[in-house]
C-alpha cells in the first residue's frame, strides 16, 4: 500500500497500517533528520518525535496538498531545523561537533546504504547550480540555517539570499524533471 | 532594526516563500507568514510548489533507522492518543486588502499626542514597579503568564513564543524593567513590561479572543508632536516585542485593522495604555 492510503487508516487510528507506514517512512525520516541534526542521539530523538507526531496528527494530512512522503518530510525537517538551532543557540552544537569526531563510521553508514540513483541525481542537479544558489539552498535546507543566517554567512543582502534560494529550487526541479 | 520592524514590513512578505519552503525563517516570521498564506491564494501555490521542490533535497539523505527505534516508536503509539481530525480550514479567496490604499483621518482627539481623557472606562493602569533583578520571582511569575496558555497551540506556535521568550528575557533582565497592565471595558487587558533605557517592550493582550475574520489588531506608539506609529501586528494571543521605543512615546493604543496592518489607524481604539508609570513620557 501507499503511503498516502496507509496515512489515512492511520488517521482513523489502524495500529497495522501505522506498522506498515514506518516501514515505508522511517528510512527518509531518519536520514534526512541525521543529515540536519548531525548527532546520532539527538537524530534519533527527533526523529522518534516527528514518527510518534505522524500517528498523533495523521488526521492533519490533507491529500489535496502533495503526496504523503512529501507532507511527512516536510515534518520531519521542520522539527529537525528546529532542534539543531535550539541547539545551536545553546552553543551545544559545538561540543556535539567535537564528540562527533570520535565517530568516523557516521557517514559511512549513509553511504552504503544509500539507494543510489536518487542520491546521484540531485547531487548532479546540485552541481548544476551557481556556487550562490547552492550554498543558499544546501545552508538552509541541509544546516537549517534562517536565511538571514545564510546572508550573513555569505555575505550577501537578504534580497540577493531570498532570490538565489527561489532560484535554486526552481533550477532544482527543471533537473530533477520527472524523477519522482 | 527592532524584530516586530523586521518582521511586520508587508513588502517583504511574498519574496519570503522560497525561505519559508525551506524553514529558513525565524519561528515568528515563520508564524506572520503562515497567517499571510491563508488569505493568499497566489502565496500558497507558490509555496506549495517550492515546498515539493525542496522536499527532493531530501531524497537522497534516507538511511536506515536503528532497530531500536521501531521498537520505541510502535510501543509508544500503543498508548499515545490521537488527535481528532481537524475542522476544515476555512479556505479564503485572494482578496486585495480594503482599506489598504486609503487612511481616512481620525479625530484629533482620538489620535491626540496625548494620552486621552482619563475616562470612566479609560484603561486603568496599574503599575506594578518590579525591579526585575532583585524580584527574579515576580519576573517569573510574569514570563509564565505570559506563556500560560498552551493548551490547543501547535508547535510552531510554540516554537514561535520560544524565540521570543528569549526577546523577552532580554527586556526583563534590563534594571528598569517596569510593568503595567490597563483593561478596557469589555474585560480585555493590555500588559506591558518595558524598559526605557533600553526602549524595548513586549506586549500582551488577553481576553480579546480572536478579531473579525480579515481584521487584525495593530499596536501604535502615541508620541507627543508626531504621527501614530505601528509597532506590529499581534498574531493571535503571541506576545509582541518591539524595541526602538522613544523615551518621550506617552502611550500605546491598540486598533483593529485591515488584514497586513495599516500605515496609519483607520478607526477607534480599542485599548490604550499610558507608558509614563513604566518609565517613558520623560
Amino acid at each position: 500500500m501507499e503511503a498516502d492510503e496507509l496515512l489515512v487508516l492511520v488517521a482513523g487510528g489502524d495500529q497495522r497500517a501505522f506498522e506498515e507506514l514506518y516501514g515505508l517512512v522511517s528510512g527518509p525520516v531518519f536520514g534526512l533528520v541525521r543529515r540536519v541534526v548531525r548527532d546520532p542521539a539527538q537524530s534519533e530523538e527527533v526523529a522518534q518525535e516527528v514518527l510518534l507526531e505522524l500517528w498523533r496528527s495523521a488526521a492533519r494530512f490533507d491529500p489535496g496538498r502533495g503526496s504523503a512522503l512529501s507532507w511527512v518530510l516536510t515534518l520531519a525537517h521542520r522539527r529537525a531545523v528546529d532542534r539543531v538551532r535550539s541547539a545551536r543557540a545553546a552553543g551545544e552544537r559545538e561540543q556535539r561537533e567535537a564528540r562527533r569526531a570520535h565517530h568516523p563510521a557516521f557517514d559511512q553508514v549513509t553511504e552504503e546504504v544509500e539507494a543510489g540513483l536518487e542520491r546521484e541525481w540531485v547531487r548532479r542537479c546540485l552541481e548544476g547550480l551557481t556556487a550562490l544558489q547552492r550554498q543558499s539552498v544546501t545552508l538552509a535546507y541541509y544546516e537549517g540555517y534562517t536565511y538571514r543566517e545564510v546572508a550573513e554567512r555569505l555575505s550577501l543582502p537578504l534580497g540577493t539570499v531570498k532570490t538565489r534560494m527561489r532560484d535554486g529550487l526552481t533550477r532544482l526541479r527543471e533537473c530533477l524533471g520527472g524523477l519522482a | 532594526m527592532s524584530l516586530s520592524d523586521r518582521l511586520f514590513r508587508r513588502g517583504d512578505l511574498h519574496s519570503l516563500a522560497a525561505p519559508y519552503a525551506l524553514d529558513a525563517l525565524e519561528p515568528a516570521e515563520r508564524v506572520r507568514f503562515e497567517k499571510h498564506l491563508r488569505n493568499c491564494a497566489r502565496c500558497a501555490d507558490e509555496v506549495r510548489t517550492l515546498s515539493e521542490d525542496a522536499v527532493r533535497l531530501a531524497w537522497s539523505t534516507a538511511a536506515p533507522a536503528p532497530a531500536a527505534l521501531r521498537d520505541r516508536v510502535l510501543a509508544a503509539v500503543r498508548t499515545t492518543p490521537q488527535e481528532p481530525a481537524a475542522r476544515p480550514e476555512h479556505r479564503q479567496e485572494y482578496r486585495q486588502d480594503p482599506g489598504r490604499a486609503r487612511a481616512p483621518q481620525l479625530p484629533a482627539h482620538v489620535w491626540g499626542t496625548q494620552p486621552p481623557p482619563s475616562r470612566s472606562h479609560a484603561p486603568r493602569s496599574r503599575p506594578l514597579f518590579v525591579p526585575f533583578a532583585t524580584a527574579t520571582a515576580a519576573a517569573a511569575l510574569v514570563v509564565a503568564s505570559l506563556f500560560a496558555v498552551q493548551a490547543n497551540k501547535t508547535q510552531d506556535t510554540l516554537n514561535a513564543e520560544r524565540a521570543q521568550a528569549s526577546e523577552i528575557a532580554h527586556v526583563l533582565a534590563a534594571p528598569d524593567a517596569r510593568a503595567t497592565t490597563g483593561q478596557d471595558t469589555q474585560g480585555g487587558t493590555i500588559g506591558v513590561i518595558a524598559s526605557a533605557s533600553e526602549g524595548r517592550a513586549v506586549v500582551t493582550l488577553s481576553g480579546y479572543g480572536d478579531p473579525p475574520s480579515d481584521r487584525v489588531r495593530q499596536l501604535w506608539l502615541m508620541r507627543p508632536d508626531a504621527q501614530p506609529r505601528s509597532l506590529g501586528l499581534f498574531a493571535d494571543d503571541t506576545p509582541l516585542v518591539t524595541s526602538g521605543l522613544d523615551k518621550s512615546a506617552t502611550s500605546l493604543a491598540v486598533t483593529v485593522e485591515p488584514e497586513g496592518g495599516s500605515k496609519q489607524p483607520t478607526t477607534q481604539p480599542v485599548v490604550q495604555l499610558a507608558l509614563k508609570s513604566v518609565g517613558f513620557g520623560g
